[in-house]
């Protein structure tokens, strides 16, 4: 497909360098042996090369009964050779091809952002089918098919983890090329690559339905959502060609000067002007796109541009909504906290509960001694109990311990009291009865909480709040440590709409929440941002802005985008009707002719261009490979703060 | 048997939004179009389509008549 691209541009490429050489030649033996017949002869002859084209296109307009540009550079060009003027039209035919050429592989660059996205899609799948494998295009496949994922191969499908072990590069879809381990039960992403492993992937989701096809058709619903201002220009440029044409007819029949009538419809294309706007916003809503942060439009480009307040939902967005153990207390002097964590998790590794997990990973992760359970039984609600190599242990609430007739004594109650105290979610841990530990659980803090909520600062935003159904005192905890002084907690969904709308009394209010119960909240802010990497669903509906990558940081990149972005547009507002007031005076001033304003209108086209493209070098971080070390498996793990 | 299709074109040809009313103008008159929707910014052809009177590379010889070459996209 792009081979045919490049052959199709090296053609047009073909023309433009021969009609330069023609004029060139045309030039050489005019200077020459001036006077002579071949002067005209060849300038007559790059005309031709490089204004069959534009005179193809001229046709097909007509035919539809449409006057495009390509129809008034054919009659200017024309009517110069007419006129004796062949120099006119030789560099009239020859700028508008190569300028045209040059917008196109410019503009082709604007939107390699998305080209990106695009060619993640995964084209291919290997499919389990009665036993065998079947290469099927990826689309073909069905939810609930088994498909196979060789190390290195794109994953065809959104899909569950079966079997086998991997890392997987997700920046298509989180814009962070940081690998990501996955195994059994662990969900994957079409277009994302895997490395170092075998993977059998059960497809939940399958051609258009996966994620990564709903982030193209929402970046491209962005990129195509008019901001007001371009609506009034394309109308604009709807009436400017015919407008001029009429002027020059005018212009004719009012002064006979063929000569300025032809040059009024050289400039009779409103090119830089009519994508003045659209170039900007498909390259900002594109770069941000890369950075896995989905703006849905240019109207929301500019009022992410001009925020001032941000408010936080703390859970899921300044901390990860996961919960890891805090604490491990002993209570009785010959337990290490080593030994109640161990035997906790020996219990925990046979359950289900969403709190069984963490113990077992902080288990792992601080080396404890791994013992084997049996006798394994659950007490719904209140806590699991199993043999730990002959002894009796126990793991849950205050109310299990008093069915079991395990004693809680006062000083284990405070210590409960003050964990609980903290936001923290407490288990009791017995051993043949006796409570021996306490093991104390809480959410974490993203690790770019503070560096993000700082490079907010610096990016204009005066407040930042958080608002949070949790306690004070985790909210205030939260707060300290991401550097955030304003907080409301104890917000029932309601309430934070309250709170946001009281904010946007005296602001421009931006509300970050991963869509969980703060959907209310994040309609009725100037800016509804969704965060997370389940915020996708979501954001289809209320949110305005999308960032999947879970990185707080990710927010400041958002404005700093939009401000960039919004800067951009105006840039090259001004610039093109600069352009085309400069022309129009300059025309009936008599000073600037067919070549010249061609001329011009060409370099502003291209300047439009080539500004917007801009964006797209726009804060690039450095992008090493750190696929090696991963193999190694010595990934360097960001330290947990736990809250 | 007349089921519309949607399918999905994609040029990164369009350099100026003239096209668009072009493109657009030109697939509406082939047979059995029920709708066609040129996108200039993203480079995105939608045309809604009974694949039985015109097929999808009855659409790209269309768009290429225009002058822009066009290739059909899975989404």
């Amino acid at each position: 497909m792009s081979k045919l691209f490049r052959s199709l541009s090296r053609n047009r490429w073909r023309t433009v360098a021969v009609s330069a050489l023609l004029i060139v030649l045309g030039g050489i033996s005019g200077w020459m042996w001036p006077g002579n017949r071949s002067y005209p002869l060849f300038l007559v002859a790059a005309s031709v090369v490089a204004g069959a084209d534009i005179a193809r296109r001229a046709l097909a307009d007509l035919r539809m009964r449409r006057i495009g540009i390509e129809a008034l550079v054919s009659v200017a060009a024309t009517g110069a050779i007419l006129l004796g003027e062949v120099w006119e039209a030789a560099a009239v035919t020859f700028l508008f091809q190569a300028g045209a050429t040059l917008e196109q592989v410019t503009l082709r660059r604007t939107r390699r952002a998305l080209t990106h996205l695009v060619d993640m899609a995964p084209t291919t799948a290997i499919v389990v089918r009665e036993g065998s494998h079947v290469e099927v295009p990826a689309a073909q496949v069905t939810s609930g098919e088994t498909v196979l994922v060789k190390p290195g191969a794109r994953i065809p499908v959104d899909g569950q983890v079966v079997e086998g072990r991997a890392w997987t590069d997700e920046s298509s879809i989180t814009g962070e090329s940081t690998p990501v381990a996955k195994e059994p039960a662990d969900v994957v992403y079409a277009g994302t690559v895997t490395t170092g492993g075998l993977l059998r992937v059960e497809a939940t989701a399958t051609g258009s339905d996966t994620t990564l096809a709903r982030i193209i058709a929402r970046v491209e619903e962005a990129q195509e959502a008019k901001a007001p201002a371009q609506r009034f220009i394309e109308k604009f440029g709807r009436w400017y060609t015919p407008a001029v044409a009429g002027a020059a007819l005018i212009a004719f029949a009012v002064s006979r000067d063929a000569h300025l009538a032809l040059t009024l419809l050289v400039i009779g294309c409103p090119g830089a002007l009519v994508i003045s706007i659209p170039v900007s916003i498909v390259a900002g809503i594109g770069r941000a796109a890369q950075a896995g942060i989905l703006i849905k439009g240019g109207e929301h480009l500019e009022t992410t541009a001009r925020i001032d307040t941000v408010a936080f939902d703390k859970t899921g967005t300044l901390t990860t909504g996961e919960f890891q153990v805090a604490d491990v207390v002993p209570v009785i002097d010959q337990v290490s906290a080593d030994r109640v964590l161990a035997l906790a998790a020996a219990v925990e590794t046979l359950s289900e509960h969403p709190l069984a997990g963490p113990v077992v990973d902080a288990a792992q992760s601080r080396g404890s001694a791994q013992l084997e359970a049996e006798g394994f039984a659950q007490h719904a609600g209140r806590g699991v109990s199993a043999q730990v190599a002959g002894t009796s242990v126990a793991v849950g609430s205050e109310r299990l311990m008093s069915e079991l007739g395990v004693e809680v004594s006062p000083d284990v109650a405070r210590i409960l009291d003050r964990l609980t105290g903290e936001g923290k979610t407490a288990l009791l841990v017995a051993a043949e009865n006796r409570v021996i530990g306490v093991v104390a659980m809480a959410d974490t803090l993203r690790d770019d909480a503070a560096t993000g909520v700082s490079r907010l600062h610096r990016a204009g935003v005066t407040r930042l709040w958080i608002l949070t159904g949790d306690s004070e005192r985790v909210a205030s905890r939260v707060a300290t440590a991401s550097g955030i002084s304003e907080v409301k907690a104890g917000l029932l969904p309601e309430d934070k709409l309250a709170a946001v709308q009281e904010l946007q009394a005296t602001g421009l209010v931006a509300m970050v929440g991963d869509g969980v119960n703060d959907a209310p909240a994040l309609a009725a802010a100037d800016v509804g941002v969704a965060f997370g990497p389940g915020a996708t669903a979501v954001a289809a509906e209320t949110a305005d802005v999308a960032i999947l990558s879970g990185r707080v940081e990710a927010i400041a990149d958002a404005i700093e985008y939009a401000r960039a972005t919004t800067r951009n547009l105006r840039q090259n507002v001004v610039v093109s009707i600069a352009t085309v007031g400069l022309l129009l005076t300059g025309v009936l001033a008599g000073e600037v002719h067919m070549a010249g304003g061609m001329l011009i209108h060409q370099l502003s086209v291209l300047v439009v261009i080539v500004n917007a493209a801009r964006l797209l070098r726009l804060g690039r971080r450095k992008t090493k490979s750190r696929t090696e070390t991963i193999m190694e498996g010595s990934v360097p793990r960001p330290r947990d703060l736990v809250v | 048997m007349s089921t519309i299709t949607k399918t999905v074109l994609r040029s990164d040809e369009f350099s100026c939004p003239s096209c668009v009313s072009k493109i657009e103008a030109k697939l509406a008159d082939l047979p059995g179009v029920v709708s066609a929707q040129v996108h200039f910014t993203t480079g995105r052809i939608e045309v809604e389509h009974v694949a039985d009177e015109t097929t999808v590379d009855d659409l790209v010889s269309a768009v290429d008549q225009v002058g822009y070459l066009a290739v059909p996209q899975a989404f």
